[in-house]
């Protein structure tokens, strides 16, 4: 597609240009990133001298509490007041967040960030009168999703502050029944970052939630948007599967997250019953309204919306009677979860709901789906998923009347569809691909070679990959449920290590110049092994940058054994030994010269990037030994001293690595160390460390 | 027949939608470690999910079990809780009977409207049995430590003497003779034996996974540990312990669960795999012996029953009994006149063990499967308890399809 702004062609739409913040090319090609945080500051809460505050009312429930930490300690360093508005009669769950604070930002930040809060009672019918001292110049409405109740508040701080832009957390009210916007949070509100957001056009609010390191995502204007249709949803058919073959809530919801990845009743337990099991049946009920039977709520969430009895049994009743499915039932059991789960995700699509990345992330980074929704079906084929709802309707046929849009799952051939996670944009002589999954996985695998096959058939041979700015905000290497098929079957790990080390090598061969641009955070294990094959790496001074895979323990398995080191010289073989032997990180710009090539202000990254892209920098690249490597260390000098046997085969498994794949040739390495990745995977040490411990908390049921 | 009595008119037990435990040897299984009520009242939701019948369609739940258990007095409402269900009920006992008494306080609960889908979930556990301390001014320690299972076999308070002396007793008062007695275990096991190698004891009986704390497994519960093949010699070598009693003669403790349902006919066509079968409650009878003669007694409820109903034996397609002693099936047969050879063709309590509250409900469900495999016909149920009591109850099978 052609972005009209920046006279770019992309393979399809960016997700950050639904904010109105442009591509990721046309902010390299300015040096600058699209907003900052300062000047939206002014724009929403008044210039310094005039600051108002941010009233957040329901402050004290669960997502009031979460957004009020949240909020106030991005918003402190400009000088924001947030108020907590509540009920008199509130139990403080401000004061509960403390511990966390401290936990996150140290006593002194923590105490200046609560230093900003300030928090207000009031019966619900008339605003304190000290309100007004603090200026209030935004309102972010947490109160009961009661929409009576919702209207009401809006009239009474409309009529005490008329033109205060107003945004409702709500999980489910279109904004057309509320009459103001939504900021609909995700859960664990203190720390999940992603909003969806519901408004005519990208407003200054939702840019300045990006700008504060947030991740705004613009939904349509329909009822539950899309993480409540999709959490709600899974929910419900654990719930109805229950029903049908009285399974325990929480055996079926091993099952589902085994197979899917959420758990969504431990979820709602975690949460706290009460509180989500209403909202569960309260987007599900006007779900139902407005689509049919396919949302109805089961009889015992209806009846738990009342009791807010939790779907777990107390510890002193710790189930006694496993339940094993044959092969039928565990497929019958597979199509009850999927089918619903694809049918209201067909809804979705054909209301249009969000970009498909979007909706898809949501169900990854919210809902804790392995695959989201869409990437789900993509997998299954359209043919296969319509198979599948089909089948869940010979149980339900009451579900099948209704909101059921077969057609709709075509859109995932889209090219939307197609590149949910990687997507590419070029100017006619530079490309950007940028990530949109802050993990790294096979369907990120074959979506970048898709990009860099897009890329090389326009001609491009100058390259730029990074992340997309807006759903990844780091990138922490790869998805390690990737490696469970390696777990015994070193073959499988070996073959995973081989397909994935030949993308990352594309971008060395098959460019003229590849810069790999790190931002954010923290870039590690995979992500980094990938970003190094690009001919330059430059990095955001303060991001972190580590081989954890040792702390797994892993054996990397993208050439981070190898592929560093022939660009290193003697003394950064030791660091780049001690890196992959400690698991620490290391500040970017403590690496320059022996990880990466640069590193600077994210405006120092974003133009030298560009400028080593077009040819105009004067950045020197490293040189790269492709023959064997000679002189290489055994060990690292400092490392910290071994706990356990896992982590002494681990280091031990490395060194091995490093020593055979550096002592081969560049085009044998590349076996060499994805033999030793894949075999160390069927060893003890991995299948009693994270990866096994993991696998067998997820996967045997 | 005297009287086409009908036992409950509104109730029926629909066919196919019950099941019980294996009822391991006591000690001897996972289920020594675990709490009896919570394991009977989750492998019932097990056993209806297998069975297609969600326990949603539950309006009510009858437990019966005879050995304390913690929690108990919750009883009902919690086992209900377990899998989900906020439905009512209550909790009955009567010894060895409580299997069928649960069978007929659901039937009631049905036949009077008060709930038209009644589960009866009946349970016990004799391993480690639980020891009650009671207040006893007439001793000098003025407190009493009963175990509950092994000192109440030992010790009836009513006549001073132990179940075993009963059989003993009552062998002597019919002059039974050891040989036939040794004949008669000799038959049950390889009655038993047989049903299982048929795969009749799959109808009834669904194995059972257990997870210990921590959700690891505990052990599977897929046989009734503890029975072996035995041999005629064997049996004969054995030491008396009482007149006619040997080792052989007599059940053992055990531990399980058993359930069914009890509904009205319109649930149970809807609930039941098979809506053409109809299971109706006939009648019942319940007698007491005289002291120390309870192996006498299902007999004479037998009999009360026919001397009410008119049936008679020929009148009979199955029938099955709770024998804790095989002196119990030798007294049947002399009162009866009746082949013990034609009772209790599918297995017994004396070989399968003696869990106590669900040993009658297997025994019911049993009976119940072997007329269906019979095409139909009265299915007669009864037992001993302690007290001398002996239960008795006719059951009536009609396989509608088969007409």
């Amino acid at each position: 597609m052609v972005n009209k702004g920046t006279q770019t062609t992309s393979m399809r739409a960016h997700t950050l240009d639904t904010l109105g913040l442009g591509t990721p090319l046309a902010a390299f090609r300015a040096g600058r990133l699209p907003a900052d945080a300062a000047s939206l500051v002014d724009t929403i809460f008044g210039p310094a001298n005039d600051r108002g505050s941010l009233v957040i009312s329901g402050a004290n429930g669960i997502v009031g509490a979460g957004k009020t930490m949240q909020f106030a300690s991005r918003l402190q360093p400009f000088g924001v007041t947030v108020v907590g508005l509540d009920m008199a009669n509130a139990p403080d769950g401000i004061g509960r967040k403390y511990p966390g604070l401290v936990a996150s930002f140290g006593v002194e930040q923590a105490a200046k960030i609560m230093g900003s809060v300030v928090q207000m009672k009031y019966d619900g019918r008339t605003l304190p009168s000290a309100l007004a001292g603090f200026k209030p110049r935004f309102l972010l409405e947490a109160i009961p999703e009661i929409l009576a109740l919702k209207r009401a508040h809006y009239a009474l701080f409309r009529a005490a502050f008329p033109g205060i832009p107003i945004r409702s957390v709500t999980s489910g009210f279109p904004a057309r029944e509320l009459g103001v916007g939504v900021a609909h949070p995700a859960f664990p509100h203190e720390i999940n970052k992603i909003f969806e957001i519901v408004e005519e056009t990208p407003s200054a609010s939702t840019q300045l939630l990006w700008a504060l390191g947030l991740i705004p995502m613009e939904v349509s204007d329909d009822w539950s948007f899309i993480l409540d249709v999709i959490f709600c949803g899974v929910t419900l058919a654990a719930l109805r599967y229950h029903a049908s073959s009285n399974m325990p809530y929480w055996k079926i919801d091993k099952f589902v997250r085994k197979y899917f990845g959420p758990n969504p009743l431990r979820a709602h337990d975690a949460i706290g019953a009460k509180g989500a099991d209403f909202l569960t049946w309260s987007c599900l009920h006007h779900l139902a309204k407005e689509y049919g039977a396919v949302f109805e709520p089961t009889a015992d969430l209806t009846e738990r919306k009342d009791t807010g009895q939790n779907w777990y049994p107390p510890n002193h009743l710790r189930p006694l009677v496993d339940w094993a499915l044959t092969p039928e039932a565990d497929d019958e059991l597979r199509t009850a979860i999927a089918g619903p789960v694809i049918q209201m995700t067909s809804l979705m699509l054909h209301e249009r709901r969000s970009h498909l990345a979007q909706m898809n992330a949501i169900g990854e980074l919210c809902a804790q789906f392995r695959r989201g929704v869409v990437a789900m079906i993509r997998s299954m084929g359209a043919d296969r998923a319509i198979a599948t709802v089909e089948a869940w309707h010979a149980r339900h046929p009451e579900a099948a009347t209704s909101a059921w849009y077969p057609d709709a799952l075509d859109a995932v051939n889209e090219p939307e569809g197609q590149q949910l996670y990687v997507n590419a944009e070029h100017d006619g002589t530079v490309g950007v691909i940028t990530l949109s999954r802050e993990s790294y996985t096979s369907d990120v695998d074959e979506e970048l070679n898709r990009a860099i096959g897009w890329l090389k058939a326009a001609g491009i041979d100058r390259v730029i990959l990074s992340g997309d700015f807006h759903l990844s905000t780091q990138m922490v290497g790869a998805d390690t449920t990737e490696f469970f098929p390696a777990l015994d079957d070193a073959s499988a790990g070996q073959a995973l290590a081989e397909r994935w080390s030949a993308t990352a090598r594309r971008l060395h061969t098959e460019f003229a110049t590849s810069v790999g641009v790190i931002t954010g955070k923290r870039c590690l294990g995979g992500m980094l092994e990938l970003m190094a094959h690009c001919h330059v790496v430059v990095c955001t001074e303060g991001t972190q940058l580590g081989f954890p895979e040792v702390t797994l323990p892993v054996v990397p398995g993208m050439e981070a054994c190898h592929w560093p080191f022939r660009k290193a010289t003697k003394e950064g073989w030791t660091r780049l030994l001690g890196l992959l032997l400690s698991g620490h990180a290391v500040r970017a710009d403590q690496a320059v010269g022996w990880l990466v090539d640069a590193s600077g202000s994210i405006d120092e990254v974003l133009s030298t990037a560009w400028a080593l892209a077009a040819g105009t920098s004067n950045i020197k690249r490293r040189s790269f030994e492709e023959g064997a490597l000679k002189g290489l260390p055994g060990t690292a000098p400092d490392l910290p001293a071994v706990e356990g046997p896992a982590l002494d085969a681990a280091r031990k498994a490395i060194v091995d690595s490093v020593h055979a794949s550096c002592g081969a040739p560049l085009a044998e390495a590349i076996h060499v160390q994805a033999r030793h990745s894949g075999a160390f995977m069927t060893s003890s040490a991995c299948r009693k460390g994270r990866v096994g411990s993991e696998f067998a908390k997820t996967m045997v049921v | 027949m005297k009287h086409d009595t009908v036992l409950y008119p509104r109730a029926r037990i629909p066919y196919g939608t019950w099941g019980a435990s294996y009822f391991p040897a006591w000690q001897t299984s996972a289920l020594a470690e675990v709490n009896i009520g919570q394991f009977a009242a989750e492998s019932m939701n097990r056993i209806l999910g297998l069975r297609r019948v969600p326990t949603e369609a539950l309006e009510y739940l009858v437990l019966g079990s005879t050995i304390p258990w913690h929690w108990k007095f919750w009883n009902a409402p919690l086992l209900a809780a377990t899998f989900g269900r906020r439905i009512p009920g209550f909790h009955l006992e009567q010894a060895c009977a409580t299997g069928l008494q649960a069978v007929l306080a659901a039937a009631a609960q049905v036949d009077g409207h008060g709930g038209d889908v009644v589960g009866v979930l009946t349970f016990d556990r004799t391993s480690d049995s639980p020891v009650g301390v009671f207040p006893e001014r007439r001793s000098y320690e003025r407190t009493i430590p009963i175990n509950d299972v092994w000192e109440n076999f030992g010790f009836d308070p009513a006549t001073g003497k132990a179940m075993i002396a009963t059989a003993g007793a009552a062998a002597r008062k019919h002059k039974l003779d050891r040989q036939e007695i040794d004949e008669i275990v000799f038959c049950r096991y390889e009655q038993y034996f047989a049903a299982k190698h048929s795969g009749f004891l799959d109808k009834v009986c669904v194995p059972l996974d257990l997870l210990n704390l921590q959700g690891k497994p505990l052990g599977r519960i897929d046989q009734d540990t503890g029975v072996r093949q035995i041999t005629l010699e064997s049996l004969r070598q054995m030491r008396e312990l009482d007149t006619c009693v040997t080792g052989g003669g007599q059940t053992h403790a055990s531990d399980g669960m058993a359930t069914l349902l009890v509904t009205t006919a319109e649930r149970a066509a809807e609930l039941s795999p098979r809506p053409e079968i109809e299971i109706r409650l006939v009648a019942r009878a319940e007698v007491r012996a005289n002291p120390s003669l309870m192996p006498e007694a299902p007999s004479l409820a037998v009999m009360k029953l026919f001397e009410r109903t008119g049936v008679s034996m020929k009148d009979i397609a199955v029938a099955k009994c709770h024998n804790p002693f095989a002196v119990n099936d030798a007294i049947f047969s002399k009162l009866l006149d009746h082949d013990w050879h034609d009772v209790n063709r599918t297995g017994c309590s004396l070989v399968w063990g003696h869990p106590q509250g669900p040993t009658l409900t297997r025994s019911l469900i049993e009976g119940l499967e072997e007329a269906v495999e019979l095409g139909g016909g009265k299915v007669l149920l009864f037992g001993c308890a302690a007290g001398d009591v002996g239960v008795a109850a006719i059951f009536d099978v009609t396989d509608r399809g088969s007409r």
